[in-house]
């Protein structure tokens, strides 16, 4: 963790949380009430910090990191904050000019 | 109520699918055949596809009510339902697979104002007559949210379209998958995977994961959300784990291996074997019903190990990222689902790529292909 820097609220509570034990609290809300507090990197680079790893074309991993609200800084979540997201889309690799960027007013 | 109709297919959105997708025929009531095999699959919009494995053709298509996701099908012992966790993790519908009609409906949530999702974690037990599901439950307040205790849910499968628990349990945090065995316990994955005795909760480790104790290895890290069905009856989880050079433990030094823990639902004998060092990601990955001795593993490419030397025997690179893959019980055919909604059909001697299944709609995301004879 030493090189990653909280800074937004959400992030700082994070930390809080990692100071006062309270880590599993964290968890079980990143499963239940619309996970933002996920910090996960992992969408830009894989694993072994380059991009074969990751799913191609990025479509196909897009409902698969959205449904389970996996990565909801980078894919809205549809769990509980978007769930209309994807409405009208339900091919991601047809329909992906019909998904929108989403703001915390659009909820 | 839930059968696929005309209307449905004069709607815009749909007929914009029918560009790409094979139409949706009404077949919600064709009644499948004793003896035959067949694999059930979801996608986007709301389907729960029936595919006839003779032909690899979809015998037939029943509407979900409400929300899509995850769509993740486990299949009663009988094989007559499919129990399917939808409405955005909150709900399990029970769907007859002869007539598409819902029989079984459990909302996860308790109380009003409760929120509860569960995250693929439901199981059927192995008589058909009870069905599990963690639910992790928050209470949504003006202002702030409650976070609630996981709960262990049971119902009877009976118990029709307004289902409630028979019995409660407290459930450990980061619980996931989870299947039934032939004696009546239950397994789950959480932060360990658990035996859980599901007549009065107790629980004792089967497989220690974050309390593992293996010799020469650093912590395990584990994703896995496939509840799959196999002909072996063995639930498989892959994990990735480092492996020490030498008795420092130095991480720098490390090789990191995938392996998977294995429970056989008929024996309770548990495994944990590795069998491939980490050159690339795989999310899935299960033993041939023919050849237990070769894993098979996918996500960029799909691949096969020896166990036994853990060399890699074969590969074969894909059309696109597949998140599953799927044996049929004679071992000679490889589907691979997940992600968009084709199901791509390999032989599992050269992995070579034999056919495909185009599924009416859309992405089938991170649900569960499950193969069953009637």
């Amino acid at each position: 963790m030493k090189h990653l820097k909280a800074i937004n609220n959400k992030a700082h509570t994070l930390e809080q949380a990692v100071a006062q034990d309270r880590v599993e609290e964290v968890l079980a809300m990143n499963a239940t009430v619309g996970c933002t507090s996920t910090v996960d990197p992992g969408w830009e680079t894989d694993v072994f910090g380059g991009v074969t790893g990751l799913c191609q074309p990025m479509e196909a991993d897009l409902y698969g990191c959205a449904d389970p609200c996996w990565w909801p800084a980078q894919v809205p979540d549809l769990m509980s904050t978007h769930p209309d997201w994807n409405k009208g889309a339900s091919d991601s690799s047809q329909d992906w000019r019909k998904l929108d960027t989403v703001f915390p007013s659009d909820k | 109520m839930f059968k696929k109709n005309n209307k449905m297919l004069a709607a815009g959105a749909v007929m914009a699918a029918v560009m790409t997708a094979p139409a949706m025929a009404d077949n919600a009531g064709r009644a499948l055949q004793s003896g035959q095999e067949y694999m059930v699959v979801t996608n986007y919009p709301n389907n729960l596809h029936v595919i006839d494995v003779a032909t690899d053709q979809v015998y037939k298509s029943c509407d979900l009510p409400d929300q899509f996701g995850p769509g993740t099908a486990i299949v009663s012992p009988d094989k007559s339902r499919a129990y399917v966790l939808s409405n955005r993790y909150s709900t399990i519908y029970g769907i007859e697979l002869d007539s598409c009609d819902m029989s079984f409906r459990a909302v996860l949530a308790q109380a009003p104002g409760e929120l509860a999702r569960s995250m693929y974690s439901f199981a059927v037990s192995a008589d058909g007559k009870e069905l599990y599901s963690v639910a992790n439950p928050s209470q949504k307040n003006l202002d702030h949210y409650v976070v609630g205790d996981p709960r262990l849910q049971v119902y009877s499968t009976d118990a029709g379209l307004d289902a409630k628990p028979i019995r409660m349990f407290p459930a450990p945090r980061q619980s996931y998958l989870m299947q039934a065995a032939d004696d009546g316990s239950l397994y789950l994955a959480a932060d360990n995977i658990y035996r859980i005795d599901v007549q009065t909760g107790e629980r004792e480790v089967a497989i220690g994961v974050r309390d593992w104790q293996r010799k020469g290895y650093g912590q395990p890290d584990v994703l896995y959300l496939w509840p799959k069905q196999q002909v072996s009856r063995d639930f498989t989880i892959l994990y990735a784990a480092p492996k020490f050079t030498d008795d420092t433990e130095d991480m720098e030094t490390a090789e990191f291996m995938f392996g998977f823990y294995n429970i056989n639902l008929e024996t309770g004998e548990t495994e944990t074997q590795d069998f491939a060092p980490i050159t690339e990601v795989y999310f899935t990955g299960a033993r041939s019903p023919k050849d237990p001795s070769a894993m098979y593993a996918v996500l960029n490419r799909l691949t096969k190990y020896d166990i036994a030397t853990q060399k890699l025997v074969a590969f074969q690179e894909l059309d696109h990222t597949y998140y599953v893959l799927a044996f049929n019980h004679a071992g000679d055919k490889l589907y691979l689902a997940g992600t968009f909604n084709d199901i791509g059909i390999h032989d599992p001697e050269t992995l070579k790529k034999v056919g495909s299944i185009t599924l009416p709609g859309g992405d089938m995301s991170t649900t569960t292909p499950q193969v069953f004879i009637r």
